[in-house]
């Protein structure tokens, strides 16, 4: 890279000195103070809930009668020893992998697209995904299971007419995998505007000079975009991700209309399922909690490093 | 043609095929919406109807309490969202401006605050709307008690998203509103907010999105038909033991998906989508 | 500076305020309101008879507003419950007949069996929909409306074939599908279409050997599945559905594809579902739909067909029970049943059956067991594991009705 752009990364990423000296007093304490009495008064006794009626027999008798039986950690033991629960927690795992996978990359490369393009096509591409964005789930899984029909949907019909194989009579709902892979497109094909739209706003924070250097030293696309672009657009990225693994870790509504109560079995199991069966159809309030609980435990393990990363960028060390 | 005009127009190429496959199931929606009935279940897929109609349109706006809806979901979304910017804005500047002890807790709180299952919360939820402790308020069927939960749940998102987009300022502009000769907040936010605007505007539109689509606390919390949001309105096609509507129901979404894309429009210039082309660089 | 913050803050907060307590509308609270939670059913197909009894309940009771506020049967259950936690339930709700008796189990309606003279025609509840309005002998539940299993057929296809009138047995009734199919050769067209898993339907067969799916003896319930007679039943299903339906359908369940919908799409002939499946057969043929009881395998018969409906309860906390037995009252009088009737419901009670194909279904029916956790087996898709593996031949008749059979006694005998 030409010498331009390489004193230009160099620059160091720490705040001025002039920063520090400003004395923080209660400032910045009121300005957070809002946020956290929202999140407090709405979060605070819920979670005191949950906490409590998972260390309680509380079921539909307990919920009428208006109070549970202290039972300590027996729901969490059941739970615990369930196989159900051990074999959706590691299909969860899998599909969560998949989607944030399939959704990250996928957005930021449609973003990247994005920039590339005539203003026309943009707005185009831009309007098309925000309408993506707005079909509410509920729409979009009615369109999915008219598309992917076994007699008359036009997946297997495109797919036979553009001779890519004989889809005609193709059951996509054949098998727990091909149930997952089903809801993998919707779940993915609905995350990708968001992902597309922030990543996009935030390579507008990318400085035009550094790109154009760089350009100009005739370097290829892919070390300008691991060395100029990456580095503004990270802190963005990890957020996504980190949502995204807990969005994807704990998804219920599409998959549960998607591949419809009549054909819910153990066997294709999300989390989400496995909760909402438990806490609302078994009616065992107790146990749900402890499964939303133990959900919350896993997801912090699954998205730690993101969470890191995250308070740890920008920081001064 | 030159080997440059030639990527472009293959960049541009795989823009609209792109477009065209992700549009596809809002164009299915949109088409089934203007089909008679036995053409939405014919044996052979139908692109474009032969014989449009606009009656399940009129039939969807004359459904009880459309416009009431609509109008209860506006209202619901526009102070949501303008709640959550503006708590969420001050909280990102405080987590970028300042180092105070308490700040990394704060951001690891508000993750922790996503990680938590939403199914699992409803029946607290519930409890705690309808009887807000000291307050002794039932706010179960009006709509302030939508419009905190929404303002909750879009929070945490808000402030990571925007620290991130603070974050991304290049030091000589904060630099140079330093040297401006201000080192009082006012002036810092004044100088920064067209900065921050792109992240201002695509946090907003994830809020508003997030907050327009959401059904299960609308359907728990609003009981009746003219306090109710549009999700709830829609899901009524769906709920009875009866056959659906699927054409009402296709026309209904069509429609209460456009304020959406206007919310869009409205706030997008300051993404540079278009009006200020070549603007971003990647 | 901190003042400022504290304007912008205070600012927003204050407006949000102003603008949501502005909005929120609903209805100006009167001295006293009753809630009442039906289906969204009835704002769909009989808003006359809701509006009837509203009127005549505000009548008679001044100072009175009734509040009706629609559900959804997807989730209405799950909101109950929230209420119940927040002791702000209904004071009436509908609730499907197969969700009554874990509610009516854990204590959570209010006792009528004093109050059963209020209500018209009690003495001649239909027998499936009384049962699921009863728990330990007393009454918790008013019925409200039952719907029965009908076959919707072509008759125009059926006449081609030389069909005269409606078969009287099962064998007849193959051997016409046969006839039809033999008149009839385009692609994928099968003279019978049913979902292999839609146990509603499929159970009936089991019913009609005199099988059953669990008896309650000691107070242990025991799965009768694999009971010879239930187990002659599963077969003539079986056997049934290989020669009338097509193979493809085994494993599939009545939602998707909706069997009204292949009939719209000329695919098949005759379909076995509810009786309001006539509703949506394609304007093409609405004029060669007719319906007729299914037969039994016993000549001259009807197979019983699966009882669907809904009761009218009353939630325990509610503080307005006497109000709420009233409006129950107003809303299941003998004229507002006889409204219900004339667009396609069975009426609750077996004095009001007028000999519509309808009716005439509704006189042979059989009811799940009653059993606090039966929801659990419905919900755990036990029955329709079981009939995929049979139509599908992965596992014997025998095998599949025992293990089915095991579950279910497990599940139902939970705690």
């Amino acid at each position: 890279m030409g010498a331009a752009a390489e004193v230009a990364l160099q620059r160091p990423r720490r705040r001025p000195l002039v920063w520090r000296r400003v004395r923080n007093g209660a400032v910045p304490y009121l300005l957070v103070f809002p946020v956290v009495a929202v999140l407090a008064g709405v979060l605070a006794y819920p979670l005191y809930y949950l906490v409590r009626i998972s260390l309680e027999r509380f079921q539909l008798f307990e919920l009428v009668r208006g109070a549970g039986v202290y039972i300590g950690l027996d729901n969490f033991r059941s739970v615990l020893h369930d196989s159900t629960f051990w074999h959706t927690l590691l299909r969860t795992v899998v599909f969560t992998a998949a989607n944030v996978t399939l959704t990250i990359v996928g957005g930021t490369l449609i973003a990247l697209l994005l920039v590339r393009l005539w203003a026309a096509v943009r707005i185009l591409l831009t309007v098309g995904l925000i309408l993506v964005w707005a079909m509410p789930p509920v729409v979009a899984v009615q369109v999915w299971i008219w598309m992917t029909n076994v007699q008359n949907g036009v997946l297997n019909y495109i797919l036979t007419e553009l001779h890519i194989g004989d889809y005609f009579g193709h059951n996509w709902f054949d098998s727990s995998f091909s149930q997952l892979a089903m809801v993998t497109t919707l779940v993915v094909w609905g995350a990708l505007p968001f992902v597309v739209i922030t990543v996009y706003a935030a390579l507008s924070q990318v400085p035009h000079e550094l790109v154009e250097a760089a350009q100009i030293d005739g370097a290829r696309a892919w070390r300008v975009f691991k060395d100029v672009t990456l580095p503004v657009i990270t802190p963005i990225l990890y957020i996504l991700t980190c949502l995204s693994i807990l969005w994807d870790f704990g998804v219920f509504t599409q998959a549960y209309l998607l591949i419809q109560q009549p054909a819910i079995v153990p066997g294709n199991y999300l989390m989400g399922i496995y909760l909402f069966e438990e806490a609302y159809f078994k009616n065992d309030y107790g146990r749900g909690a402890a499964i939303s609980i133990l959900m919350l435990a896993i997801v912090a393990v699954l998205s730690i490093f993101y969470v890191r990363r995250m308070v740890r960028v920008g920081e001064v060390e | 043609m030159s080997p440059r005009l030639a990527r472009k127009l293959g960049w541009n190429a795989l823009g609209v095929a792109l477009f065209a496959v992700m549009v596809f199931p809002v164009f299915w929606m949109i088409s089934t919406a203007f089909k008679p009935n036995d053409q939405i279940n014919s044996v052979n897929p139908t692109w474009f109807p032969a014989h449009p109609t606009l009656k399940h349109f009129t039939n969807a706006i004359n459904k009880p309490y459309f416009w009431t809806d609509v109008k209860n979901t506006v209202i619901v979304v526009l102070v949501a969202v303008g709640v959550a910017m503006v708590l969420a804005f001050l909280a990102a500047v405080a987590l970028e401006k300042y180092r105070f002890s308490g700040r990394k807790s704060f951001l690891v709180l508000l993750i922790g605050v996503q990680m938590i299952p939403g199914i699992g919360l409803i029946i607290p939820l519930y409890i705690l709307l309808a009887h807000v402790p000291v307050l002794h308020y039932n706010l179960v069927n009006k709509l302030s008690g939508l419009i905190i939960i929404y303002v909750a749940a879009v929070l945490p998102f808000s402030v990571w998203t925007l620290r991130g987009f603070l974050m991304g300022i290049p030091k000589e502009l904060e630099e140079a509103a330093m040297v401006d000769g201000s080192t009082r907040l006012g002036a810092f936010v004044r100088i920064l907010l067209p900065l921050v605007a792109p992240g201002l505007v695509a946090t907003s539109v994830f809020a508003f999105i997030t907050s327009w689509n959401e059904y299960i606390f609308a359907r728990l919390l609003l009981n009746d038909g003219s306090t109710q949001t549009v999700t709830v309105w829609l899901s009524y096609y769906t709920g009875s033991s009866r056959a659906t509507d699927f054409g009402g129901l296709m026309a209904a979404s069509t429609l209460i998906a456009i304020p959406v894309v206007l919310f869009f429009l409205l706030v997008q210039r300051r993404i540079a989508f278009g009006l200020t082309a070549g603007a971003v660089r990647g | 500076m901190r003042y400022r913050v504290l304007a912008v803050v205070a600012a927003a907060i204050a407006l949000s305020v102003v603008a949501a307590t502005a909005a929120a509308s609903g209805k100006q609270a009167t001295a006293h309101t009753l809630t009442v939670w039906l289906q969204v059913d009835a704002q769909n197909g009989w808003p006359q008879v809701v509006n009837a009894a509203n009127n005549a309940f505000e009548n008679s009771h001044s100072g009175w507003n009734v509040n009706v506020q629609y559900q959804n049967w997807g989730d209405h259950l799950q909101k109950f419950d929230a209420t119940i936690a927040a002791n702000n339930t209904p004071d009436v709700i509908e609730m499907g007949n197969t969700e009554m008796t874990k509610y009516m189990a854990a204590g959570a309606f209010a006792n009528l069996s004093a109050s059963k003279g209020q209500f018209d025609n009690s003495g001649h509840w239909l027998a499936g929909l009384k049962k699921s309005s009863m728990f330990n002998g007393k009454l918790y539940g008013v019925p409200y409306y039952a719907g029965s299993r009908l076959v919707t057929y072509r008759t125009d296809l059926f006449k081609k074939a030389g069909v005269k009138k409606a078969p009287g047995s099962l064998k007849k009734f193959e051997a016409d599908l046969a006839s039809v199919k033999s008149k009839n050769h385009s692609k994928g067209f099968s003279p019978f279409y049913m979902a292999g898993t839609d146990w509603y339907s499929a159970l009936s067969f089991v019913y009609d050997y005199g099988g059953s799916i669990a008896k309650l003896s000691h107070g242990k319930w025991h799965g009768t599945l694999a009971s010879k007679k239930s187990i002659a039943g599963l077969k003539a299903y079986r056997t049934f559905f290989r020669s009338t339906a097509p193979k493809s359908a085994s494993k599939l369940n009545e939602a998707n594809p909706a069997p009204y919908t292949v009939f719209s799409q000329n695919r098949t002939s005759a379909i076995f579902g509810p009786g309001w499946f006539s509703c949506c057969t394609g304007k093409k043929y609405t004029k060669v739909t007719g319906q007729f009881v299914m037969p039994s395998h016993k000549a001259g018969q009807s197979m019983p067909g699966f009882l669907g409906g809904s009761d009218l309860a009353v939630p325990g906390q509610s503080n307005s029970q006497a109000e709420a037995r009233a409006w129950i009252a107003a809303f299941t009088n003998t004229a507002n049943e006889k409204a219900l009737q004339a667009v396609g419901n069975i009426p609750n009670a077996t004095n009001l059956l007028n000999g519509t194909v309808n009716d005439r279904a509704a006189k042979a029916s059989w009811f799940v067991p009653t059993a606090k956790h039966w929801v659990d087996v419905e919900n755990g898709n036990i029955l329709r594991t079981m009939l995929g593996q049979i139509l599908t031949g992965q596992l014997s008749v025998k095998k599949a009705a025992q293990t089915a059979s095991a579950n279910i006694a497990y599940t139902l005998n939970q705690s």
